[in-house]
């Protein structure tokens, strides 16, 4: 079986897990490759139609293509789309002045917390990698969180044969990472193969790209002359740059991902 | 070919810096990671360690030991996925998530200390696990002064522990994680070994998958644009379009009218295959589906090696059984030998129960499930049980009992 084939079997068998064990699951969605590709995922899943919500938190601060790329797809998808905005900050004018870890945890997970106690998700399916940080390398597939929104990092359950820990008390939430075993390299040829659309912003113009995308505030173009598809993969076969090189919250201080994920951060 | 690779071994002998090392050599390490690291363990006040590349936790630079297991991947021959596993007794389950997908296993020992506690139970485990791929490595030779007579000590008391798990004719390897000899690169201070290199040795392995009859896991029915579908996963052997097959334990018989993925229709699905299933009967998430000619066969009864990791089991205690997508509830009805997981030795013979870290060959009574003998069909004859959290895993040896 050629590896994408397996990486895609893989993740839509998790898919399908997250939704027969779970009552109220929802996908989030940044708009960007990895949560687009989770996104095609769950409609290879489900054939066709996304049986749950797709959340979009809205800081504010996304890049204007985002917000155009995100209002396009959701249309031509049909996706129950839910924008969660932590509106009482955005009024008190929090925002990366107030500091990156305080406007992350205000922007984002605050926002978060405030649409799972709305809706009440038992479940939230999120595109991150283990190639993506070394924190991210620790998560399980299934990897709960308590009512704090906290990771308890050090005594995560046992997962052995595709056999997920499902159980869920009440106003607690699983964290469901579908392509937990993809490469930034596997997302990109995976959206090459099955033509998902993807966000202008990530190919090149003038010499420059973005590589991953968050807040415009916080995020930064690398140099690259990849200007399409093609030409990413490519650049990503041989480069030794990191990929989110580009994004200022993971590198203030040693370990501010942890921190940023231990209190419920994406 | 994609090729996961498990590093096992006692606390401190070297695996996350090995695989540091693997990373470093086979320039898997993106630029800015090496200053990063260079920086925080200035920060930390200590030197320079490859295993900064995994551990990841604060806690784990602090404290200078493996928490949780990480998974890495490089390119050798193969792709790897080599995956670290902490080395205490109290993180077993940490590392049994770790080794649990993992096609073959090295297996680290220090020269400096030889075996240790968790050299033999990581041995125990991956065998009980069914890793049969297994290389050794004799690591910080650098600190033995790169002698012979060392690494052939070594050696032989680890043969002697490998042959009780049932492990024979393994490639040892002498090499410094560290100090990089032996793992990517051939080392020039052991002019006496004449083997490979350890990156040699993983290139060799060779992951064989033995044909098997199918079986299919329901996880769900959808009610899709087009129809009624089972949506499952082809766990072993292949389904064709026109088969007739069976699903237990709901009992109900069909013939394959279509083998559906999304806008697209298939005559076969294979081992690994998440498809949907047109079919003229209906079956339910946890039944297990095979051919008619060789089905799969619900038990009420089957004897099992298991691992605890909960506080304590005991006989006539019932817990939840999970195999494939089948939940069940089952007792314990007989333990019948509790197994030291260090050594693989018998202890007790009939206890009322077993503890944390302890085995067992357990008499499993349940509700209906389809397990399958280990040895004939891996994919369907290991479970976990379950009390609130999981509680332990393990192997099915007979389906009769």
């Amino acid at each position: 079986m050629d590896a994408l084939k397996e990486l895609e079997n893989r993740s839509i068998y998790i898919i399908r897990e997250a939704f027969a064990e779970f009552k109220r699951p929802a996908v989030l969605w940044s708009t960007g490759k990895d949560s687009t590709a989770t996104l095609w995922l769950c409609r290879e899943a489900f054939f066709g139609k996304i049986p749950f919500p797709v959340i979009h938190i809205d800081t504010t601060y996304k890049f204007k293509p985002m917000y155009e790329f995100r209002d396009r797809l959701a249309k031509e998808w049909g996706m129950d789309l839910i924008i969660a905005r932590n509106e009482e900050a955005i009024n008190a004018g929090v925002g990366p002045d107030t500091g990156k870890f305080e406007c992350c945890t205000q922007m984002k997970t605050q926002a978060l917390m405030q649409c799972l106690a709305e809706h009440k998700f038992d479940a939230l399916i999120l595109a991150i990698r283990r190639d993506e940080h070394g924190i991210r390398a620790k998560e399980r597939y299934f990897s709960p969180r308590d009512e704090d929104f906290k990771w308890d990092y050090k005594d995560q359950p046992l997962e052995m044969w595709d056999q997920y820990q499902s159980i869920t008390d009440v106003g607690t939430h699983t964290r469901v990472h579908p392509i937990l075993h993809w490469r930034e390299l596997d997302v990109w040829e995976y959206v090459k193969l099955k033509n998902i659309p993807s966000n202008p912003m990530y190919f090149a113009s003038g010499g420059k790209r973005y590589r991953s995308l968050g807040c415009e505030p916080c995020t930064f173009t690398i140099d690259s002359n990849a200007a399409t598809i093609d030409d990413v993969v490519e650049e990503l076969r041989t480069t030794r740059v990191a990929e989110r090189s580009g994004r200022a919250q993971d590198k203030e201080k040693s370990f501010t991902m942890q921190k940023l994920r231990a209190l419920g951060y994406m | 070919m994609n090729v996961n690779v498990v590093i096992v071994g006692h606390v401190d002998h070297g695996k996350s810096t090995l695989i540091g090392r693997l990373l470093y050599d086979s320039d898997s390490v993106t630029e800015g990671r090496v200053a990063e690291i260079q920086k925080l363990a200035e920060e930390f006040k200590k030197r320079f360690e490859f295993a900064y590349f995994l551990d990841s936790f604060d806690d784990e630079v602090k404290e200078e030991r493996t928490i949780d297991t990480t998974g890495v991947m490089f390119k050798g021959k193969n792709l790897y996925t080599v995956t670290d596993v902490p080395g205490h007794k109290e993180f077993i389950k940490n590392m049994l998530t770790g080794a649990s997908h993992a096609d073959a296993a090295v297996l680290v020992v220090a020269a400096s200390e030889g075996i240790q506690e968790q050299t033999g139970r990581h041995a125990f485990l991956i065998n009980l696990l069914g890793i049969k791929k297994l290389l050794v490595l004799v690591n910080k030779m650098d600190a033995m002064g790169y002698r012979q007579e060392v690494f052939n000590d070594v050696k032989q008391k680890v043969e002697q522990l490998l042959a009780t798990f049932g492990y024979r004719d393994l490639a040892f390897i002498p090499g410094s994680a560290m100090e990089g000899d032996n793992i990517y690169k051939k080392s020039g201070n052991m002019p006496w070994y004449k083997g490979p290199t350890l990156i040699e040795a993983l290139d060799a392995i060779e992951v064989s998958r033995a044909v098997k009859p199918l079986r299919f896991v329901v996880q769900d029915n959808y009610d899709v644009e087009g129809g009624k579908l089972v949506v499952g996963r082809v766990e072993s052997g292949a389904l064709r379009k026109g088969d007739r097959v069976v699903f237990m334990p709901s009992d109900v018989k069909g013939r394959v009218e279509k083998i559906r993925a999304w806008g697209a229709e298939q005559d076969l699905a294979e081992a690994g295959d998440s498809v949907g299933l047109v079919i003229d009967c209906a079956p339910k998430r946890g039944d297990v589906c095979g051919p008619e000619s060789n089905p799969p066969v619900a038990v009420k009864q089957f004897l099992g090696e298991a691992v605890l990791l909960g506080d304590r089991l005991g006989k006539g205690e019932t817990v939840e059984l999970r195999c494939g997508t089948g939940r069940v509830k089952c007792t314990i009805k007989e333990i019948r030998e509790k197994i030291n997981s260090e050594t693989g030795e018998v202890t007790e013979k009939n206890p009322a129960h077993i503890s944390e870290h302890e085995a067992a060959t357990i008499v499993f009574s349940a509700d209906p499930i389809v397990v399958e003998k280990f040895s004939d069909i891996p994919e369907l004859g290991r479970f976990v049980l379950v009390r609130g959290r999981n509680l332990g895993a393990g192997i099915v040896l007979e389906t009769k009992a």
